[in-house]
């Protein structure tokens, strides 16, 4: 006997879910008020070292805060007799200090350059080619409170541009030029305590390298990391979810497995949605705080990307399902969805290729950026507008498959005053149940979009005067993150088979079991789960 | 220890009474006396020594050394004795900064080797010393929050001025706070104090140049705030923007300057009221923020030399023939005419920069007209 516990619930019994269900959302809005935002900056001024010796180029000698000659670019007279091979700008990580933990995730590293204008000495091309000599060093604590010497970590060449605006209008000695961020690398794990970053520009007239640049006066490294707090926080919430949704991915699975018809499409869709969702709970970051993980950007990255792709292909198939319209004696599967599907698949892989060219050659050198070679850009732009079509063409067609849902519904529902009070009842029951649901998950996307809009918009507009100490981002990262689990976890609980056999239900009329039973005999066939559908079938056959 | 502290700064305390009695002993004209016990120096001097405080050691000056220090300064010398260094930075970029916004000018930011580095004219509350206090609690909001960045200071950001013992666990929780909010906070406490730690009676001149000097050296922290950028990163998935950050970028002290110059040519004047308030002087100009300057008196007349205010006068000072502006030799010469001399000089032009350190230029020769104020 299909029919789920969504039609076969009574009312109170699933007011009583969902007031648990909105009081664990409330609860994970209410986790994410104690933790910090996300992440943090610091910016870190270079220390300009004089290497004496550039020729002989070793990869074991580290300039830090401690060199022995250091100079000031503003002041002229301090750089005659320097070359550009002369100088190192050495940034150490993290400032006052500090050291780094294993909870604070990743970093990433932004590099400020300021080009200050002389009067008469313009730059000649306002789009700046770079060429970086970057190389960093780890070092640790020792149990004695001192630190171990600096060590190789990575070192690469490599090129970047730079945006230089200079307002005309403006012109001013001493002012310094409006020059875009330089995205310099990106390390996929924090374990160790200290970093150092040791900066060179090259100068080589005859290859142009470096030949476009300025006066430089200072350059900036600004760091971002993940925030303890809020790794703790998260990685909390992810241990508590992940034996839950195992749990009711077990109990949906012995639901499904006690009938004695083999499991629907939908089922097999929702125990694989439950199935992605708890990879992503899966809370591994633990693992983090006692190994070297360097892949764990580009693990969470997969990860995300599995569940969204399963999440947009179950729409796909649940509204694809409940189009009201049987084709009998065919069993779904999901070769009919193919066509539908095949948008989700090219957008996931179009992104998993970009994502491997960037996150994963990130791997080997954190200094890489796909952007900075015109093949690479193309490539990359190639990736990213397919993934966007796809997108498009994925809700081209979710949204006209809703609409024929509901058009299919509405006119149904003009057939139902002719129906006897009981069947109009359950039938406008299940109508509105399912819709509900629609709505619930039109909730959740609309909630999604405009917290991560507002969220955006409260970083941009940080004011100094109000001291706020609420965290607004995390909150919603972490409400909006709470929100898919409590969505999933709630489509398991009401879409699982009921074992309740819906006819049992208090009848007035005699008439009325007849036709009960004979609609539950035709709505036996394995493929209709819901007796929405069944009941259109039952609609078709009148 | 700590007793012999506490009784070495009431001896200072006893001393500086003793030090008041006679002063008030020997008063003859009141109002000198208050301004000569209302500037017993300022910290700006940080600024004039800082060169001979780098060269004799590379480590944090002592705070006895330290000219024009108030009690409250001193204090807080000793507890961010390495703030100092930077805080002399800060003072020292304020006051080339001053003479360049007012190169051209009639007062041309002149600095003097007395207490009060500029002389006397900054004990008048005119509109110039708005400027210069302003300038200066930029400097230090500026210079701190470059130090920070610096990796000089043990804690900046990660604490509110004081320093928690579980530094670490804050830092690993919700990382360090901005610099440039802390070198705000620094400065305020550094700065202001001054000006809170002797009370005046309501509505005197002094407690009138108290409150402008706090106006104004708000007014210039706020500047430092004001012309900072905000800058943001994307880093979430696959560089998406579904994580955020964005931090200030501290603008070029050229910018601030020109900033705090404009201000001053928008400067408001008020007087203090029978309440302790500062009120208009004008109603009918509109109110002033905590980004704008205020004064309490005229400036003196600074064409001709004059002890007493401390105008230099601006006889031998270079000017513009053509220029109808305030450099233009009409305004600058005060109207007493000016002296031509025609010279022959090698300048270097057409330079071209070469990174890192060199610039290439050509020689050129040129014939020259200088003009001076008579």
């Amino acid at each position: 006997m299909p029919g789920t516990i969504l039609e076969n619930l009574s009312g109170r019994k699933l007011s009583v879910l969902v007031t648990i269900l909105v009081l664990s959302q409330l609860a994970c809005f209410l986790v994410g008020l104690i933790s910090p935002s996300p992440a943090s900056t610091q910016s870190i001024l270079a220390t300009v070292c004089v290497d004496d010796k550039p020729q002989d180029d070793k990869l074991n000698h580290w300039f830090d805060l401690g060199c022995s000659k250091k100079i000031h670019l503003e002041r002229e007279e301090s750089t005659i007799g320097l070359d550009a091979n002369n100088l190192v700008f050495a940034m150490q990580m993290p400032l006052h200090g500090q050291d780094y933990s294993s909870w604070q995730q990743n970093l990433v590293g932004e590099l400020q350059i300021d080009v200050i204008y002389k009067e008469g000495q313009k730059l000649s091309n306002p789009m700046i080619e770079l060429l970086l000599d970057a190389r960093i060093a780890y070092s640790d604590k020792t149990k004695d409170g001192g630190r171990t010497p600096w060590k190789y970590y990575t070192h690469s060449q490599t090129k970047r541009f730079m945006d230089c605006i200079f307002n005309e209008t403006f012109v001013k000695d001493g002012y310094p030029y409006d020059c875009t961020m330089v995205p310099l690398f990106e390390l996929g794990s924090l374990f160790h305590d200290y970093y150092l970053l040791n900066l060179r520009l090259p100068y080589d007239k005859k290859k142009e390298i470096n030949t476009g640049l300025g006066r430089v006066s200072d350059i900036y490294l600004h760091t971002i990391h993940m925030n303890g707090g809020f790794t703790k926080v998260w990685v909390s919430l992810k241990t508590v979810f992940f034996p839950i949704i195992l749990a009711i991915m077990i109990w949906f699975w012995n639901r499904v497995h006690s009938l004695s018809r083999k499991p629907a499409l939908l089922e097999y869709m929702l125990i694989s949605l439950g199935g992605t969702l708890a990879f992503l709970d899966l809370p591994i970051e633990y693992f983090t705080l006692y190994f070297d993980m360097p892949y764990m950007l580009f693990l969470s990255d997969i990860r995300q990307g599995v569940f969204y792709a399963m999440l947009l292909s179950f729409w796909l198939v649940f509204t694809g399902e409940h189009m009201l319209i049987q084709e009998t004696g065919e069993k779904n599967s999901l070769r009919k969805y193919w066509k539908h599907l095949s948008s989700v698949a090219v957008g996931c892989v179009s992104l998993l290729i970009f994502d491997l060219c960037e996150r994963g050659v990130h791997l080997v050198n954190p200094f890489y950026s796909i952007w900075v070679t015109p093949l690479g850009t193309n490539l990359a732009l190639t990736f990213v507008i397919c993934a966007g079509l796809s997108a498009g063409i994925y809700f081209a067609f979710l949204c006209y498959m809703i609409w024929r849902v509901f058009k299919n519904i509405s006119i149904k529902r003009s057939v139902l005053p002719s129906m006897t009070q009981a069947r109009r009842l359950h039938y406008e029951g299940i109508i509105y149940r399912f819709c509900f649901l629609m709505f619930a998950t039109l909730i959740c996307a609309a909630v999604t979009i405009c917290s991560f809009l507002l969220s955006q918009y409260v970083q941009g507009e940080k004011k100094y005067d109000e001291n706020m100490d609420l965290e607004l981002t995390s909150v919603i990262h972490t409400g909006v993150y709470g929100m898919w689990n409590v969505y999933i976890c709630a489509l398991l609980m009401l879409y699982a088979p009921s074992h309740k056999r819906w006819p049992s239900e208090p009848i007035c009329a005699e008439g009325e079991e007849v036709e009960f039973s004979r609609l539950s005999n035709d709505t036996s066939t394995p493929n209709e789960i819901s007796s929405l559908t069944s009941f259109v079938a039952k609609a078709n056959i009148e | 220890m700590r007793f012999s502290e506490k009784f070495r700064r009431k001896f200072i305390i006893m001393i500086q009474c003793l030090g008041y009695l006679l002063l008030g002993l020997f008063w003859t004209n009141p109002t000198t006396a208050l301004r000569r016990s209302f500037t017993n120096g300022t910290w700006m001097r940080m600024g004039m020594i800082m060169d001979e405080m780098m060269q004799n050691d590379q480590g944090s000056p002592s705070c006895k050394a330290l000219p024009g220090l108030s009690p409250g300064q001193a204090r807080l010398c000793q507890l961010y004795l390495d703030h100092m260094n930077a805080v002399a930075m800060g003072a020292k970029q304020a006051l080339n900064e001053c003479k360049h916004q007012f190169q051209n000018r009639r007062w041309n930011c002149s600095l003097l080797d007395d207490v009060n580095v500029f002389g006397p004219v900054i004990t008048i509350a005119s509109r110039e010393t708005a400027f210069a206090h302003a300038l200066a609690a930029a400097g230090v909001v500026h210079s701190i929050s470059r130090a920070c960045r610096d990796g000089q200071l043990s804690s900046c950001g990660c604490s509110r001025m004081e320093r928690p013992k579980d530094l670490r666990k804050e830092w690993v929780w919700g990382g360090c706070g901005d610099n440039l909010e802390y070198g705000y906070r620094f400065t305020q406490n550094f700065v202001d104090v001054r000006e809170k730690e002797r009370k005046f009676k309501r509505g005197t001149r002094e407690q009138g140049r108290a409150l402008m000097n706090l106006h104004n050296n708000e007014a210039g922290r706020r500047a430092v705030i004001k012309k900072s950028k905000v800058t943001c990163k994307c880093h979430g998935v696959s560089g998406s923007c579904s994580l955020i950050t964005c931090w200030q970028q501290l603008a070029n002290f050229r910018e601030i300057g020109d900033y705090l110059r404009d201000k001053y040519d928008g400067a408001t004047e008020v007087r203090v009221n029978r309440r302790g308030r500062l009120q208009l002087r004008d109603p009918q100009v509109t109110i002033p923020t905590a980004y704008d300057l205020v004064y309490l008196e005229d400036s003196p007349d600074y064409c001709e030399r004059n002890d007493i205010t401390g105008s230099l006068g601006t006889q031998g000072r270079p000017c513009n023939r053509t220029s109808p502006d305030i450099d233009g030799c009409n305004i600058l010469c005060c109207g007493r005419g000016y002296n031509t001399i025609k010279s022959i000089v090698k300048e270097r032009c057409q330079c071209k920069f070469k990174w890192c350190c060199e610039v290439e230029c050509k020689t050129c020769v040129i014939s020259l007209d200088t003009h001076t104020c008579k």
